[in-house]
């Protein structure tokens, strides 16, 4: 088969950071290429790179054989590649049908052909199993729905190159099987499909070939006989793996009474039937890839996406979490994944930070008092070794561990009962990550629960008492003692076992 | 008929039902209280286009830029410096008046793409922009003179006094209707902008870009629409709508005044808004806007036809209204915002 595209040694840098580094990728006509990586591997921006959002610093693509330079995603659609990004990317307040016609809209004596627009989507949707009424507004339907239409819109430009940029994030099972069915007879039609997803099971489902990016690099292309899941999910994590399950530490951990008890929770199409039993003190690991379900599960039990089935029990006693602030009341704390948006307010002082959640609890009307600031700031200054003149330094001028330190001291100070922590050592140094483990061991032993979040296997074995694993939004496996090792983790994660 | 009804139900239309019920309403209650004494005559229905005819001509340039998401403060000081260009140029330098009307097109239309070409590529928020523009013409009004200048030229004259007399038949005689109704230049050219505006918002692709640019920027990008064109057109066409309003305003008063239409934009976005367009962009009809200005006139013909109310509280029931509407969208948005599959 010949290949319809070519992009040979694309280099992108951004500033600080090589986002492409002399990256290969080929697409076949009528094949499903999957592009496959963890968060930051570069698989977006050979996408963007590819639509013209991106300008590569070398590299060159061929189309057809002919190279092309795409300026913008208008652009990129002349030339016949099309996109369906994760967000939709329609106008929520004109029709469907015009949504999939705007700009190219068939005419009649000079002016836009209305019935023929109607038409023509009637037609184009009820092939993808889609009978709707195509003259009201897009914002009347479904995300589900929106997505078809976004594809439909792709589809019918004639492109020869069609990207599906995690198009199932938002679709249930079904909707999934019916966008399978239209990429397949697409397929068969001999368009060339680039399909992102984080879902393995769909990439073995549906790809023919994959395509493996790590931190900028290119792994590899394979066909899905090639390669096994565990090698798949190896070479995303690539990671060599060293560390080892501590076995005191889970038996200190068996002794004890049980803290949180959630049974069958669940949000529709985010996280499905979740149950887990933390004990007092004991610290467990959530594992899995990027988009498993980790952080939806972790915003679920903090009440910030209430879940709207199964019952939780907090130390014995029922409660029920329906908000970030009834989570905090039943001495919960959440440190979020992405420090910079959700956790640091930079213009604020270290001791403002530090105070931040405390003072929330308490309630703005029964305010800290200068000098009760100033020793919880001094004392977890000390206590965590923040590198600091002073308490009044601004957060925003901290290096990232020392940020992490504070918010975790933000969350330290309220006392919680359990503390869930989602990624707190990304992005950080090695010597600031080991400091952060000690810390979050610290805090077990001093009695509190600790869900611990990560991507990187072996922090998670080296501090769990127990690992949760997670795949496809769902819980799939619960280890621990022995068999918590790299090799079973890494088959779970990729279904393997 | 199903249908029909299916059609009728559609969301898209809410807002111009809001609009023209509102409208009918108040025109019901009108004529309840005073059609006795005539307010249910054909001239005081043609009197709300007679008296409003310039806003209206605006509004249907501002409609268009506040379907993009954009505003435009610039529209009266436009409108006036206009009349200050032909009262100056035909009763001062003794122009032909045409040459005059010319000459501002050719100023406002290019004022217009300026604003739009600065707010489209230098990235300045267009409430910056085109207040800037307002300032600018303001002051070359001034500049041209701080007098009111009459307007004395027979072709202004005679465009001012023409009139089409309603008539119907009598004994088999054509007679005006009593009491005597007619509309004007001014009523037919913004019956005509309405026209022009339904056919470019419905029936051409410039058109549904500017609604596509206003329910989402950046998806228009994507979609490959002419995005930073169209943005830059419609203030274009704004400017022409502007001159043309002035222009009707110059024959409306038949003078030129450096401090006339103050505020008349604020006038002109509520005549679209009580029309259904919505604010944050992407909503919005010249039928709706041609009913928003009658909901704007029909206020003070009202006062007018009361006779012991101060002319004061024509401000306060508009404000009203405007707050209405803006609480209707307010309840649309959130409204059409619930999503339902199929």
């Amino acid at each position: 088969m010949n290949n319809i595209l070519e992009m040979k040694q694309i280099e992108i840098e951004f500033p600080g950071v090589k986002a492409l580094d002399k990256v290969d990728f080929s697409l076949r006509a009528g094949e499903v290429h999957s592009l496959l990586g963890e968060n930051g591997a570069g698989k977006s921006t050979l996408i963007k790179c590819l639509t013209g959002v991106n300008k590569m610093d070398s590299g060159e693509i061929l189309l057809d054989g002919n190279e092309i330079r795409p300026q913008d995603p208008g652009h990129a659609m002349t030339l016949g590649i099309s996109t369906v990004f994760q967000e939709i990317n329609l106008c929520p307040n004109l029709s469907v049908a015009e949504n999939i016609f705007v700009g190219r809209q068939p005419m009649k004596h000079r002016q836009i052909n209305w019935r023929e627009i109607n038409r023509r989507a009637e037609e184009l949707l009820s092939g993808f199993g889609l009978e709707i009424d195509v003259t009201r507004p897009l914002s009347y339907y479904s995300t589900a729905i929106q997505q078809m239409v976004s594809i439909a819109r792709a589809v019918d430009v004639q492109a020869k190159i069609l990207i599906l940029d995690e198009p199932t994030s938002s679709l249930d099972t079904g909707e999934v099987q019916l966008l399978f069915r239209v990429m397949r007879e697409l397929k068969a039609k001999g368009m060339g499909i680039i399909f992102i997803t984080h879902f393995l099971d769909q990439v073995y489902e549906i790809s023919d070939r994959m395509t493996i990016l790590r931190n900028g690099h290119l792994v590899g292309t394979y066909t899905v006989e090639e390669l096994d899941r565990v090698s798949l999910v190896t070479m995303m994590i690539g990671k060599d793996f060293s560390g080892m399950f501590d076995m005191d530490r889970a038996e200190a951990a068996e002794n004890s009474q049980a803290e949180l008890e959630v049974s069958h929770i669940g949000v529709a199409g985010k996280v499905e039937d979740f149950s887990l039993t933390i004990k007092k003190g004991e610290l467990v690991g959530f594992a899995g890839l990027l988009g498993s379900g980790r952080t939806e599960t972790a915003e679920m039990l903090f009440g910030a996406v209430p879940s709207s089935r199964g019952s939780m029990k907090l130390e014995g006693h029922d409660v029920k979490i329906d908000s970030p602030g009834e989570a905090l009341n039943n001495r919960m704390a959440f440190c979020p994944e992405d420090r910079k948006r959700d956790g640091i307010i930079g213009d604020l002082s270290i001791r403002e930070n530090i105070i931040l959640a405390l003072q929330a609890r308490r309630g703005f009307m029964k305010p800290l008092s200068l000098a009760e600031q100033n020793e919880l700031a001094d004392k977890y200054i000390s206590l965590l070794g923040i590198a600091t003149p002073d308490a009044e330094k601004k957060i925003g001028e901290l290096s990232g561990g020392n940020q992490q330190k504070v918010i975790l001291a933000r969350w330290m100070a309220t006392e919680p009962a359990v503390l869930i922590l989602d990624e707190p050592t990304r992005g950080i140094d090695i010597g600031a990550k080991a400091e952060i483990q000690k810390l979050m061991l610290k805090m077990c032993a001093d009695g509190t629960s600790v869900i611990f979040i990560s991507s990187e296997l072996d922090e998670i074995i080296r501090c769990s008492g127990k690992v949760v694993v997670m795949r496809d939004r769902k819980k799939v496996a619960e280890l621990a003692g022995r068999e918590c090792t790299q090799q079973k983790i890494l088959e779970i994660i990729a279904g393997a076992a | 008929m199903s249908r029909i009804i299916r059609k009728l139900s559609n969301p898209m239309y809410i807002m111009i039902y809001a609009t023209v019920g509102i409208f009918l309403a108040i025109y019901g209650a009108g004529a309840w209280a005073y059609g006795d004494r005539g307010f249910l005559t054909l001239r005081t229905f043609v009197n709300m286009f007679i008296d409003n005819a310039y806003y209206g001509i605006s509004a249907v340039g501002m409609t268009m830029v506040l379907i993009t998401g954009g505003i435009d403060l610039s529209v009266g000081a436009v409108a006036s410096l206009t009349g200050m260009f032909i009262a100056y140029g035909t009763t001062i330098l003794h122009i032909h008046p045409a040459v005059c009307i010319a000459f501002s097109l050719v100023v406002g239309v290019g004022l217009g793409l300026l604003m739009g070409w600065v707010i489209e590529y230098l990235n300045v928020p267009p409430f910056i922009t085109t207040l800037t523009g307002m300032f600018l013409a303001r002051g070359v009004c001034s500049l041209i003179s701080r007098e009111s200048i009459n307007i004395q030229h027979s072709m202004i004259d005679s465009l001012a006094g023409w009139k089409i007399y309603f008539m119907h038949q009598v004994n088999g005689n054509w007679v005006k209707v009593k009491p005597i109704a007619f509309v004007n230049f001014n009523v037919i050219l913004f019956l005509v902008m309405i026209v022009i505006g339904t056919f470019i918002l419905q029936r051409t692709r410039f058109g549904r870009n500017i609604y596509a640019i206003g329910g989402n920027e950046q998806s228009a990008r994507l979609m490959g629409l002419p995005v930073a064109r169209t943005k830059i057109l419609v203030y274009g066409f704004n400017g022409l709508c502007s001159v043309l309003a002035g222009l009707s305003y110059a024959l409306y008063v038949k003078s030129g005044w450096n401090l006339s239409l103050q505020g008349a934009e604020l006038d002109v976005i509520t005549c679209a808004v009580i029309g259904g367009t919505l604010l944050t962009g992407g909503v919005g009809s010249m039928i709706g806007t041609l009913f928003g200005v009658l909901l704007k006139s029909i206020i003070p013909a009202l006062i007018t036809f009361n006779g012991h109310l101060l002319s004061w509280w024509g401000k306060i029931a508009t404000g009203v209204l405007l707050l209405l509407f803006i609480c209707i969208q307010g309840i649309v948005v959130s409204w059409s915002g619930r999503k339902r599959s199929a």
